[in-house]
């Protein structure tokens, strides 16, 4: 079970996105949430704060969420915190694109409830499985 | 008189660029040059006089002609008032998709407000349900070692302002429950605006497309604007074939490189 207390950053540039995935999330449990209107937000707040999730969007403006992603996984502290990607972008070179980055799941919006918990869930088995081996 | 030659051969250049046009209309269009061709003769007259760049002019000659040929071709073809009224549904039509943008976003603003009153009251609802229920039966188990009236009558009362309470609170609910049906009103209105702009952006692109098989070289190619990274929601999948459709085929496709 993970911890209900793991702190999520939701990344996105409509307000009203930002809001259903942390409704979501608090339904599944998860109050500690933060949220970021771009990817240049994101990255002060990540680097500020001791984030342990991030959700994703990829189109915004500033910095989109691929190039955050990249930049992510470039940083020695950050390389580790786990980036869930929710976006409309649906070419299959996208999701190769976000895949090769080191993005630890991928969402095609619109989306569902049960998808969002089944992918986080994934996610949270992954880590698991990794920090027992 | 030289040039003068070179300006007829140029015009009947620019008539020949234009592919398919009818018998009436190349006619007419002769007439045109014929003026056009008159013209001309009294400016270049003017200009040997005035000494200047025949070469130049004689550029800008050609220039002049393409543009009036495809000019008068439009006209004749009645392009020219077509496009007029459609360009001038232009700026309407943004602001018609301006509105689309802020009903749907003030839907969704009322949608999530409602929601997020109506939920803390549900849960209240269910959290104080599953107390009694918890305490009800602590009640019973107690009651086998020893009765106690005070204790059941406590509870009695609590049970029954819970209860009293349910109505005012589900009606609370409902009342969210309209908003959010409520909230959807939008899309009767933005379905209607939508539908004009989504008429009116046919009748240009068909205006176009014409226009552009009367004058275009048969050669230009039409290629896809759908290159990059970021392109959005896909609007009409079948037409997308390098796109995935769903969650599953985001899965499959990710399974399939190994993660």
């Amino acid at each position: 079970m993970p911890d209900k207390n793991l702190k999520f950053l939701v990344v996105d540039d409509f307000s009203t996105m930002r809001r259903i995935v942390r409704n979501l999330l608090k339904e599944l449990g998860f109050i500690n949430v933060d949220e970021a209107e771009d990817g240049v937000v994101a990255l002060r707040k990540l680097q500020d704060g001791d984030y342990d999730f991030v959700v994703s969007d990829w189109n915004m403006p500033n910095m989109d969420g691929l190039t955050m992603l990249q930049t992510v996984r470039a940083d020695n502290r950050l390389q580790k915190i786990p980036v869930l990607m929710v976006t409309a972008e649906a070419k299959k070179e996208n999701i190769i694109a976000a895949a090769q980055a080191g993005a630890s799941g991928y969402i095609v919006k619109p989306f569902t409830a049960a998808v969002l918990d089944e992918k986080l869930n994934k996610i949270f088995q992954n880590m698991e499985s990794k920090a027992s081996a | 008189m030289q040039s003068l030659q070179g300006q007829t051969n140029t015009a009947d250049t620019a008539n020949d660029t234009m592919p398919d046009v009818s018998e009436h209309q190349t006619d007419s269009n002769s007439v045109v040059v014929r003026e056009i061709n008159d013209q001309e003769e009294g400016m270049i007259k003017s200009d040997s006089e005035n000494n200047c760049n025949l070469l130049d002019q004689n550029i800008l000659d050609q220039v002049g002609h393409l543009t009036r040929s495809l000019h008068n071709s439009l006209r004749e073809l009645g392009y020219d008032k077509q496009l007029e009224s459609l360009i001038s549904e232009v700026p309407e039509a943004q602001n018609k998709l301006a509105y689309v943008a802020t009903k749907t976003e003030q839907a969704a603003e009322r949608a999530l407000n409602a929601t997020e009153i109506a939920m803390p009251i549900q849960e209240k609802l269910s959290a104080e349900a599953s107390q009694l229920t918890e305490k009800w039966k602590v009640a019973f188990e107690e009651q086998s070692v020893q009765v106690d009236t005070e204790k059941f009558r406590l509870l009695l009362v609590e049970t029954l302002t819970y209860i009293d309470n349910v109505p005012e609170q589900t009606s609370a609910t409902n009342a969210q429950l309209i908003e959010i049906m409520m909230a959807q009103d939008f899309q009767d209105l933005t379905g209607q605006v939508i539908k004009k702009v989504t008429s009116m952006v046919q009748r240009l692109e068909n205006d176009l497309v014409q226009i552009l098989l009367a004058n275009a070289p048969s050669s230009t190619k039409q290629k896809s604007a759908d290159s990059g990274l970021m392109n959005g929601p896909v609007t009409n999948p079948e037409k997308a074939p390098d796109t995935v459709s769903s969650q599953d085929q985001v899965d499959d496709l990710l399974a399939s490189l190994g993660f």
